[in-house]
């Protein structure tokens, strides 16, 4: 396990981080990766831990787009809209940094232990401003946050409820001055209300992912978007612009067999153009 | 003054000659005594014996009798020694002639009036007389049909007056006809009566099709138990083959009807997640075949599959991989078959509301956790079919009535045939795919193969000789999502 410090004032401090009002002092790291790292634009993708499929999608879909035009990904390596983050930018091939609320040789979460390792080993980063050996405690994550957020030019509050951590970060950057995106939610769930009132308050709304990019002053990549050239595959997705569907539900919609919508439900997915969750079927957000 | 009879004792499914032997000394006191390890049920035979023949108006020798059974290293349990006791002793006694005997084996439990009963297992005794060159068997006239499958004359007695007379040559008994194919399967639920539920029907089929294991998941009361029971109904009947292993495995097992005749259609069995883990798998004292043997070449139902304790769904990796269960005990090894399809249910979360898009979930990720973390990735990877069941919508109930159970059992039985004759390949466009698939999706070396499977059965369904695109593609659709065993 490489594990380095960098003090306040050295070179390799990551200057963003050094404007914040209360920089750490110390910063620990772990991974082989040059600490270079932590000067690249970087965006923080952040949200709740309990999340619907609907942020769970998001999440991954805005790191991948992120990760693809260059950028480093930042979070907090929690359960649900973080760790789906962190993967999202790994699929991309892109680095990744970590920021945790304990010292960085502690697998925490223990479940995302094998995530962490995978972050360490794509040339990302795991970092935080508490000793090696320092266990987790509730109040050390919002001190943490404000680290996420002074890394990052940006950052995006995907699914968060009315009290939740990540708007604390939202906070934080807005303290930096760090432009601040929220992804809109049905304003009916809970699970948006934090968001929603983000937006409410004047935060950049993420509609599609070049949204993320413009913010960050990157140019998206040309990827061609899956245009399925099958007529079953067009009917799923243009039965599936009405919002999320069972399978059931879209047979009934494009009148396909069990067997051939399966068949094109499996094409779609390969090519990215839908997301698969227990049993719900929903279109990937446009790019 | 000796007398010699054979019987044969079972090992789980296995029949294992036992030569039984009664020896009268006369100039001691008169006694009756049986060695040989013989367990409890064994040990009063004794008394059963002698009052069978008393009440039989036979006469009892008023000597020293010993009855051996041997080999006396193995374990004699049960009560099927009974017949082969009474008859040597009566052998021994001049009472009945030893050559005519020696060439019959012996099966059948006696009563107090001298009635002879029929024993579990008589299926697989006979099968051993039949193998060790018996030409006859002398049983219960309730279990002679069921003995005469084994191919070999079965002789039905209903008392051991019967049985001395034959013996003697008195009376001429004609052997029993081996039992017919019950006809009529049991009325069994039937497909018509679920609607909607179009992916779960197809998965249901193929998984039928190509006896794939097929995990249903969803909230509650989506009608996953309704068509995991309903498996059963399309299914190709047994072969001949197959319906003895059956008959023989429920006819140890005491699960067998009296008189039913050979098992024809597939067993179900459904145990509850209360059950033992020696009731699902087998084993106890004297290995029995548990539930997963019991639904040999048929479906076992796991309905709520997290809610079986951990030890039972790891118990469960052994039959689903090798189709067999090994049960170890003192007196040695027994061996079961179970090869099953596994149908399993299970919700999404404890809420029951995940999986369904217009619900939200309550509950707290480390509830769901816990509760998917109750299946094992391992157990997970042995489903070839996973299918999310939704809340079906108003619509679709008052929608007409669906497809029957016997169409879909046509085309189940057509794809089977074939599968069993020729292998349907792969196109080249197909392999590609699934190597796409492999790059892009989270699939595992075992998932991979499960999917090239399940294609495989896809096409057998579709009629079609080659493994094509489409057929992968839907395969795919099925295979198990990386959320399932821990979010």
């Amino acid at each position: 396990m490489t594990i380095r410090s960098i003090r306040r004032g050295e070179d390799a401090y990551p200057p963003l981080l050094a404007q914040i009002p209360d920089p750490p002092s110390r910063l620990w790291a772990r991974g082989e990766a040059p600490l270079e790292l932590l000067r690249r634009p970087a965006v923080a993708v952040v949200g709740a831990r309990a999340c619907s499929g609907y942020g769970r999608t998001v999440a991954r879909e805005l790191a991948t787009e992120a990760a693809r035009a260059g950028a480093v990904v930042v979070s907090g390596l929690a359960r649900g809209i973080d760790g789906e983050a962190h993967r999202g930018a790994l699929a991309a091939g892109g680095a990744t940094i970590a920021v945790l609320g304990c010292g960085i040789d502690r697998d925490y979460p223990a479940a995302h232990a094998e995530l962490a390792r995978a972050i360490v080993d794509t040339d990302g980063l795991l970092v935080s401003e508490y000793e090696p050996g320092i266990e987790p405690a509730p109040w050390r994550f919002p001190a943490r946050n404000r680290i996420i957020a002074g890394l990052a030019l940006a950052t995006i509050v995907v699914e968060a409820r009315e009290r939740s951590g990540a708007l604390i970060t939202a906070d934080f950057a807005l303290e930096d001055g760090r432009e601040v995106l929220a992804v809109p939610g049905e304003i009916t769930s809970a699970l948006s209300s934090g968001t929603n009132a983000l937006l409410r308050q004047g935060a950049t709304p993420v509609t599609r992912a070049a949204d993320v990019l413009e913010a960050l002053g990157l140019d998206p990549t040309p990827v061609t978007q899956a245009t399925p050239d099958d007529p079953a595959a067009a009917a799923v997705l243009d039965a599936l612009e009405a919002g999320a569907a069972s399978a059931d539900e879209l047979a009934r919609a494009t009148s396909l067999g069990a067997g051939e919508l399966a068949a094109a439900l499996a094409m779609l997915e390969l090519a990215g153009a839908i997301a698969v969750e227990d049993g719900t079927v929903r279109r990937t957000i446009a790019r | 003054m000796l007398g010699r009879a054979v019987t044969f004792a079972l090992i789980g499914l296995e029949p294992r000659r036992v030569e039984v032997e009664a020896h009268l000394r006369s100039g001691e006191q008169p006694s009756f005594s049986i060695v040989g390890l013989a367990d409890r049920a064994c040990q009063e035979a004794k008394h059963r014996v002698r009052s069978g023949v008393q009440s039989t108006l036979l006469e009892w020798p008023r000597r020293a009798i010993t009855v051996n059974l041997a080999p006396a290293a193995l374990r004699k349990e049960g009560t099927g020694f009974d017949l082969a006791i009474a008859l040597t002793v009566l052998a021994a006694s001049d009472q009945v002639p030893t050559a005519r005997l020696e060439r019959h084996a012996c099966i059948g439990e006696l009563g107090l009036d001298g009635r002879i009963r029929p024993v579990l297992g008589t299926i697989a005794a006979a099968e051993g007389a039949a193998r060790a060159g018996f030409g006859r068997v002398l049983c219960a006239v309730d279990s002679s049909h069921e003995a005469a499958l084994a191919g070999i004359e079965a002789v039905g007695v209903r008392h051991l007056g019967e049985a001395v007379g034959y013996l003697r040559g008195e009376d001429e008994i004609r052997p029993a006809r081996p039992s017919p194919r019950s006809t009529s399967p049991p009325p069994q639920p039937d497909l018509v009566d679920v609607r909607g539920q179009e992916r779960g029907r197809r998965a249901l089929e193929i998984a039928a099709a190509g006896a794939h294991n097929l995990l249903l998941a969803g909230p509650p009361g989506t009608g996953k138990t309704m068509l995991g029971r309903r498996m059963p109904s399309i299914l190709p009947p047994l072969t001949r083959s197959e319906a003895l292993e059956v008959t023989r495995i429920h006819s140890v097992a005491g699960t067998l009807a009296l008189g039913s005749g050979l098992v024809a259609s597939p067993p179900f069995r459904a145990p509850h997640h209360g059950a033992s883990p020696a009731a699902i798998v087998g084993g106890g004292v004297v290995p029995r075949p548990g539930e997963v043997s019991l639904a040999h070449r048929g479906v076992l139902l796991l309905d709520e599959l997290p809610e079986f304790p951990r030890s039972v769904l790891e118990a469960l990796r052994q039959p689903l991989e090798d189709g067999v269960v090994s049960v170890a005990r003192v007196g040695g090894r027994a061996l079961f078959p179970a090869r099953f399809r596994l149908v399993a249910t299970m919700n999404l979360c404890p809420c029951g509301a995940r999986g369904d898009p217009k619900l939200e979930c309550v509950c707290p990720l480390a509830r769901i956790a816990a509760y998917r973390d109750r299946v094992s990735r391992a157990l997970l990877d042995r489903f070839d079919l996973v299918v999310a069941m939704p809340r079906p919508r108003a619509e679709e109930l008052s929608a007409g009535p669906a497809e029957a159970s016997a169409p879909v059992r046509a085309r189940v039985i057509v794809a089977a045939e074939r599968l069993a004759t020729e292998t349907p390949r792969r196109t080249a466009g197909a392999s590609e795919l699934l190597d796409r698939a492999v790059e892009r999706l989270p699939l595992t070396g075992r998932g991979r193969v499960r999917v090239a499977r399940v294609a495989r059965t896809i096409a057998a369904l579709a009629g079609s000789s080659e493994v094509l695109p489409e057929h992968v593609a839907e395969a795919l659709s099925y295979r198990s999502p990386a959320g399932l065993a821990s979010p």
